[in-house]
């Protein structure tokens, strides 16, 4: 079965009637990681044996009559979200050998819908950053152009058909960034709807736990299994009960989406027209465009990074060598926290850790922090106003192409490479990136923004624009 | 208005706060990027926020909150549920010797 070619309905279904096994699809997923990550460096750790056991545990279930929603189906999840049988990293060597002694609840609730984790993927030191550049374990390599990194490892595994959903953290926009560059699709959900309980963040306030996916389809099908009120995460919403049905959809002539055209001069004069010519596509389908103003873009960007700077320093605090990370040689208690810590986190962490520590610093805190809060307040207010008379927003989902590989970029370029996906964090609205172009040979994304919990509204108006206008660089699947 | 010199300066404070060992080449460096930063962060703090409430929440959600007032309960029952009960006091046992 060409995983790529089908809906995770449909690849459930397979097995479900006893078509295919859950072990014969899991074997040869395996074979195949094992032969793209030497060439692609997608995976951190993948599984073996334990993933052919639990497809075995799903075939047994199958014959005796249970029907799984998502049967045998191959996921990955990103290697800052726990999975108590493999490996997770966080992106630093310190804890390249650490099991979490539990799993995250979105994974649970996939693995108890039938899905099996076949690998955890790739990510930036300690999940600081959109393009795994600064990985300890090499970049991940984009599977259109091996010049350029994937930005997501997740985008490059459903990309290369590997697995069907991965589940991936997203703070700035990790994920949409990578979805765009792997020409997939990539939701950050409503802020609430899907558990973070087991995402490792150095963000509280932005770190989310989003979906890849080949197909707006297979994202709401996901969606669908893991959202909802957790317990162990008081930041959930409890919204199993919110509509995400079809009819809840409009119609597509009625449908308002606003675009900031200002946003648009951000981009180098190529990358514009393959937005302009996506937008175009749009007007043809009979979506209304209204102009719009987001003038704070890029102050939003801004605060966002001092706030997420603020939070690193806080949350990385704890990898001191005694409470978490190995413990250096050291004379004394202060020279074993300094050690362990130069030592745990990479070069991109002790530079967030720092400068956090700083802005929030006496004198600082007021110049800075505050005013990165207060900033926050008009950012969420803008989105909602565009969002009284617009029923969706239209943004670009990257400022550039990806990465070169061996390329070490400038942190504030890297930062800035948030530009569009960060405000929207800030807002805490869902949003999708999706396929929109190519511009040499690499795909292009955009991403749509909802109203809070309207991520069926943002799936539906995009899977039917890509599948009408062979945006889905795979075929028209 | 900003003073790039005292946030600059506050860097060596900062490192050592932050409990990690940097050396000195890199020490350099990251007051270079330091300095690029706060000229980075500029428009950020021209932004007139007079009105703006601090976000201390990302969530919109409220605590539902109960009327506060004395509830009449029934001390009777209570009271029979208790190991004991003297003076106006539920007695247990005790469980540290």
């Amino acid at each position: 079965m060409e995983l790529r070619k089908v809906s995770i309905r449909q690849a459930a279904e397979a097995v479900n009637s006893g078509e295919v096994s859950a072990h014969q699809l899991i074997e040869e997923t395996l074979n195949n990681c094992s032969v793209l990550n030497e060439g692609l460096n997608i995976f951190t750790h993948i599984a073996g044996i334990d993933a052919l056991e639990q497809a075995k545990a799903i075939d047994r279930k199958i014959e005796k009559g249970e029907k799984l929603p998502l049967a045998g189906l191959p996921v990955a999840v990103k290697d800052d979200i726990c999975y108590g049988v493999l490996p997770t990293s966080f992106g630093s060597t310190a804890f390249k050998e650490f099991i979490s002694p539990y799993t995250a609840t979105a994974v649970e609730k996939l693995m108890d819908a039938g899905a099996i984790v076949i690998g955890k993927t790739n990510l930036d030191d300690m999940s600081l950053g959109s393009s795994t550049a600064s990985s300890p374990f090499g970049p991940t390599v984009n599977p259109w152009n091996t010049e350029y990194t994937a930005s997501s490892a997740g985008a490059a595994a459903v990309a290369t058909g590997v697995c069907m959903l991965v589940l991936e953290s997203d703070c700035g926009g990790a994920l949409r960034q990578g979805a765009s560059h792997c020409g997939v699709f990539g939701l950050r959900p409503t802020r609430g709807r899907v558990s973070r309980y087991g995402l490792n963040t150095y963000s509280s306030s932005f770190g989310q736990v989003g979906i890849t996916a080949i197909s707006g389809e297979n994202i709401i099908g996901a969606l669908e299994i893991i959202s909802g009120f957790d317990g162990k995460d008081a930041s959930t919403a409890v919204c199993k009960d919110r509509p995400t049905g079809k009819n809840n959809v409009p119609d597509f002539e009625d449908l308002r989406i606003g675009c900031p055209a200002a946003a648009f001069d951000h981009l180098e004069p190529e990358l514009r027209e393959e937005y302009e010519k996506a937008r175009q596509v749009y007007a043809d389908q009979g979506l209304q465009f209204i102009d719009l103003d987001l003038s704070l873009l890029s102050e939003a960007l801004q605060a966002y990074y001092v706030i997420v700077l603020a939070e690193s320093s806080s949350n990385h605090s704890r990898f001191d060598g005694i409470r978490f990370g190995a413990a250096e040689e050291a004379g004394n208690l202060e020279e074993l926290y300094c050690k362990s810590r130069g030592a745990i986190l990479g070069r991109e962490g002790r530079r967030r850790s720092i400068f956090g520590t700083l802005l929030l610093r006496k004198g600082n805190y007021d110049l800075y922090y505050r005013q990165a809060l207060r900033i926050w307040n008009l950012v969420r207010r803008e989105f909602t106003n565009a969002l009284t008379y617009c029923d969706l927003l239209m943004l670009p989902a990257v400022k550039t192409l990806p990465r070169l590989s061996a390329a070490e970029p400038d942190f504030l370029d890297s930062w800035s490479d948030d530009l569009f996906c960060a405000p929207v964090s800030l807002s805490g609205l869902p949003a999708l990136s999706l396929p929109a172009g190519q511009l040499q040979g690499i795909p292009v994304g955009l991403q749509l923004v909802g109203r809070p919990f309207s991520e069926e509204i943002l799936v539906t108006v995009a899977d039917r624009v890509v599948r009408e206008v062979k945006f889905f660089p795979y075929g028209n699947s | 208005m900003i003073n790039m010199t005292e946030a600059g300066q506050g860097l060596d404070k900062a490192i050592k706060v932050t409990k990690i060992d940097v050396a000195l080449p890199e020490q350099e460096e990251l007051e270079r990027e330091l300095h690029d930063f706060l000229q980075w962060l500029k428009p950020m703090l021209a932004v007139d926020t007079t009105g703006a409430e601090q976000v201390l929440n990302g969530l919109d959600t409220v605590n539902v909150m109960r009327e506060d007032h004395v509830r009449q309960g029934n001390l009777a029952e209570l009271q029979e549920a208790a190991p004991d009960f003297a003076g106006g006091f539920y007695m247990v046992p005790p469980i540290i010797e």
